[in-house]
């Protein structure tokens, strides 16, 4: 009987104390809204991995100490199915039936502007890597009161991109072919973020000396060889494969096959997966990611992001390295928490943010947002040696200063 | 002239694929009478079928049969456990297998996740005929759905078990009652659209990587060439098919190229506002017994 009592009274204890514990931490809320089923998946998949791998190490390593509370990141994930009227719902029930502080997400522009009226009328903060957010973030918009006050932008401005990539993918290639290449084709997806990329891409060529034809695609596109015997036609000196990182993969083998061009650019492929499809070109071919690829960094902490990243289970796939669109601004809020003291202060967590800097995974420069809540950080292009699938040579290119001549910014 | 040709070539490859799918959808619309929404996710599990084989080491070839026999299979399943109670009312059917390709594109995802798939060129060979690039396993494809063709038509206007096919569906009621089991020929229908599906899937992935949402791209063209051919008449889906793939291939080469997919489609409408029942004639579909 004695012995009876005692392991009561141990058990209660014991729950008291866990009880005890967990009441001391309070529960951070975050929403994350991306694309878990739907023709999206691929990109909204890894703002959820790049999620749940920062929650876990800030929980792990003790929380965030806000006003002397220990708080611990609870995520409230939701698939916005890669529909708009779904994402619609997804941020009306975090942000009114649960309550979160902000919302990473989400993986296309137009989700994610529409996201932005409920988060900012209700002063949630939301972190999106849409450079398309340039069109609307502007002076208006995001001071105190306006609509974007409480976004933030997690991707470089495009013109910024455009100008870093250009430069790269010309440096790159100009010794290996046999004149300075002076004519480029920019072949691209026909949808709302390929017409917003390509205008900025676009500018960036012409302002660093190229004649560009723009050829745009119907988004769905499989069979390129049509098209891309128009482009053949052209006579490029490169062509510019734009944005959409599937479908370059789809259509740069049959480019090589009708042999299309001298040399070639092939945006949002990761080095990592040209080696997976052992894609050989004895063109010179240039490759960037979006923002560092996974596949040939020469950042050993870009490496060790992505071996965790991986190890999580997330799928290697052309889209990866899109999570390091979200992953480092999880530490970024975590310390405006701290440094504001409180997870109820939205303006002065918003004020936090805009005056640090963080030295995160994806810039070996700290992050730190502009007064349109923008971020930015330099651009990665790979040359693949010509016929090898592994032998990569890797620039790292800043921005340049301004805008070239015709581009409006943004 | 050289980049005419070739557009020309380019036009004929693209048919190819397009008719297999049309084809398809063409037998099992206009002779089973059955909405199959989901042939594209047939046709891409075919696809992805055949990626998981030939990673698995196994010959390309051999893993287009196993394609052909699993998406076979499945669409025995799908016709005996669900389209077999919608033949009274095919909008039932048409909704249902609007779930089953959501349901089919998840279900990979789960297997073999999101990430679009591809293998080796399974030939690896480009000829140059007078500046014209033909890409082998094109030609290869091309070559195996003129065969496909030529066996289908001959079995549906020539064969005994065509007759009777045509005899089903003309008066079902009558057809029984001379003896013709009139709806295991609808299943047996199913099932070979379905592996024309596969076929489909599989020399689809040998020209491009396939991904869990192919389904829902291609099944509008395979609509839109059995309409314009006519429903249930497999030289219509070839006329079809190959108007379609004249029509990408010329005005992706000399119109505007972001606007491909809008002129087929805009013939389509065209042609069916013409000739209802398509170019070379079709059925409604049996009344099923």
């Amino acid at each position: 009987m004695i012995k009876l009592i005692a392991v009561c009274a141990v058990s209660a204890f014991t729950g008291v104390m866990i009880q005890k514990s967990r009441a001391q931490d309070q529960e951070l809320k975050i929403g994350v809204v991306a694309a878990e089923s739907g023709s999206f998946v691929s990109a909204g998949n890894t703002i959820v991995a790049a999620a749940r791998l920062a929650s876990q190490q800030i929980n792990d390593s003790g929380g965030i100490n806000v006003g002397g509370k220990t708080y611990k990141i609870k995520l409230y994930i939701r698939d916005n199915r890669t529909d708009v009227n779904v994402t619609i719902a997804a941020a009306r029930e975090l942000v009114n039936d649960i309550g979160v502080t902000a919302i990473w997400g989400t993986e296309t522009h137009d989700f994610s502007v529409s996201m932005a009226k409920i988060t900012g009328s209700a002063k949630v903060l939301q972190f999106s890597g849409n450079s398309s957010l340039g069109a609307v973030l502007d002076d208006k918009s995001v001071a105190p009161g306006g609509w974007l006050h409480y976004t933030f932008q997690t991707e470089p401005q495009e013109w910024q991109r455009s100008g870093s990539t250009a430069e790269g993918v010309l440096t790159l290639l100009t010794p290996l072919l046999p004149h300075p290449p002076q004519h480029s084709v920019v072949f691209v997806g026909n949808d709302a973020t390929g017409q917003y990329l390509s205008s900025h891409y676009v500018k960036a060529l012409e302002a660093r000396g190229q004649k560009v034809d723009l050829v745009k695609y119907p988004p769905d596109t499989t069979d390129f060889s049509p098209l891309l015997t128009r482009i053949k036609g052209l006579n490029p000196d490169i062509v510019h494969f734009w944005y959409n990182g599937d479908s370059t993969l789809t259509a740069f083998p049959q480019a090589l096959k009708l042999d299309v061009a001298p040399s070639y650019f092939l945006f949002g492929v990761d080095p990592g997966i040209y080696q997976q499809r052992q894609l050989k070109s004895d063109k010179p071919v240039t490759l960037s990611c979006v923002p560092v690829c996974w596949g040939a960094s020469p950042s050993p902490v870009v490496q060790e992001y992505f071996k965790k990243y991986f190890d999580l289970g997330a799928s290697k796939g052309p889209q990866s390295s899109v999570s390091l669109l979200y992953y480092d601004y999880f530490f970024m809020y975590a310390k405006a928490l701290e440094k504001v003291g409180s997870i109820d202060k939205p303006d002065q967590i918003v004020d936090a943010l805009l005056s640090m800097s963080y030295q995160g995974v994806v810039s070996p420069v700290p992050l730190t947002f502009n007064v349109h809540h923008q971020v930015t950080f330099a651009t990665q292009v790979s040359l693949v040696k010509p016929g090898t699938s592994d032998q990569f040579v890797s620039t790292i290119q800043q921005p340049p200063p301004s805008p070239p001549p015709g581009d409006p910014g943004g | 002239m050289e980049i005419f040709f070739q557009q020309l070539v380019n036009s004929l490859s693209v048919a190819s694929v397009t008719i297999l799918i049309g084809m398809g959808i063409t037998l099992i619309f206009g002779l089973a009478g059955i909405v199959n929404f989901a042939h594209g996710e047939f046709l891409m599990v075919g696809g992805m079928a055949t990626w998981f084989l030939v990673s698995a080491g196994i010959n390309f070839f051999i893993a287009v049969l196993g394609a052909m026999i699993l998406v076979g299979f499945l669409g025995f399943v799908a016709e005996r456990g669900l389209f077999r109670f919608t033949l009274e009312r095919p909008m039932n059917g048409f909704i249902m297998s609007i779930g089953l390709s959501v349901i089919l594109q998840h279900v990979v995802i789960r297997l073999f996740n999101e990430v679009q798939k591809t293998i080796p060129d399974p030939i690896g060979q480009v000829w140059v005929v007078h500046g014209v690039d033909i890409i082998v396993m094109r030609a290869i494809v091309i070559a195996i759905t003129a065969i496909v063709v030529a066996i289908t038509y001959f079995c549906i206007s020539r064969s005994r078990y065509g007759l009777a096919l045509t005899a089903s569906i003309a008066d079902p009621d009558t057809a029984a009652l001379m003896g013709i089991p009139v709806r295991r020929y609808v299943t047996g229908v199913f099932i070979y659209g379905s592996v024309l599906a596969g076929l489909g899937g599989a020399l689809m992935i040998a020209l491009f990587p396939i991904t869990p949402f192919t389904g829902s791209v291609v099944i509008i063209r395979g609509f839109a060439v059995s309409l314009i051919g006519g429903l249930g008449n497999v030289g219509g889906a070839v006329v079809g098919g190959l108007l379609l793939g004249l029509v990408d291939g010329l005005s992706a080469g000399y119109g505007f190229p972001e606007w491909t997919d809008a002129y087929s489609l805009v013939l389509m409408i065209a042609i069916l506002i013409v000739r209802p029942q398509g170019l070379l004639g079709g059925t409604l579909g049996p009344k099923a017994s």
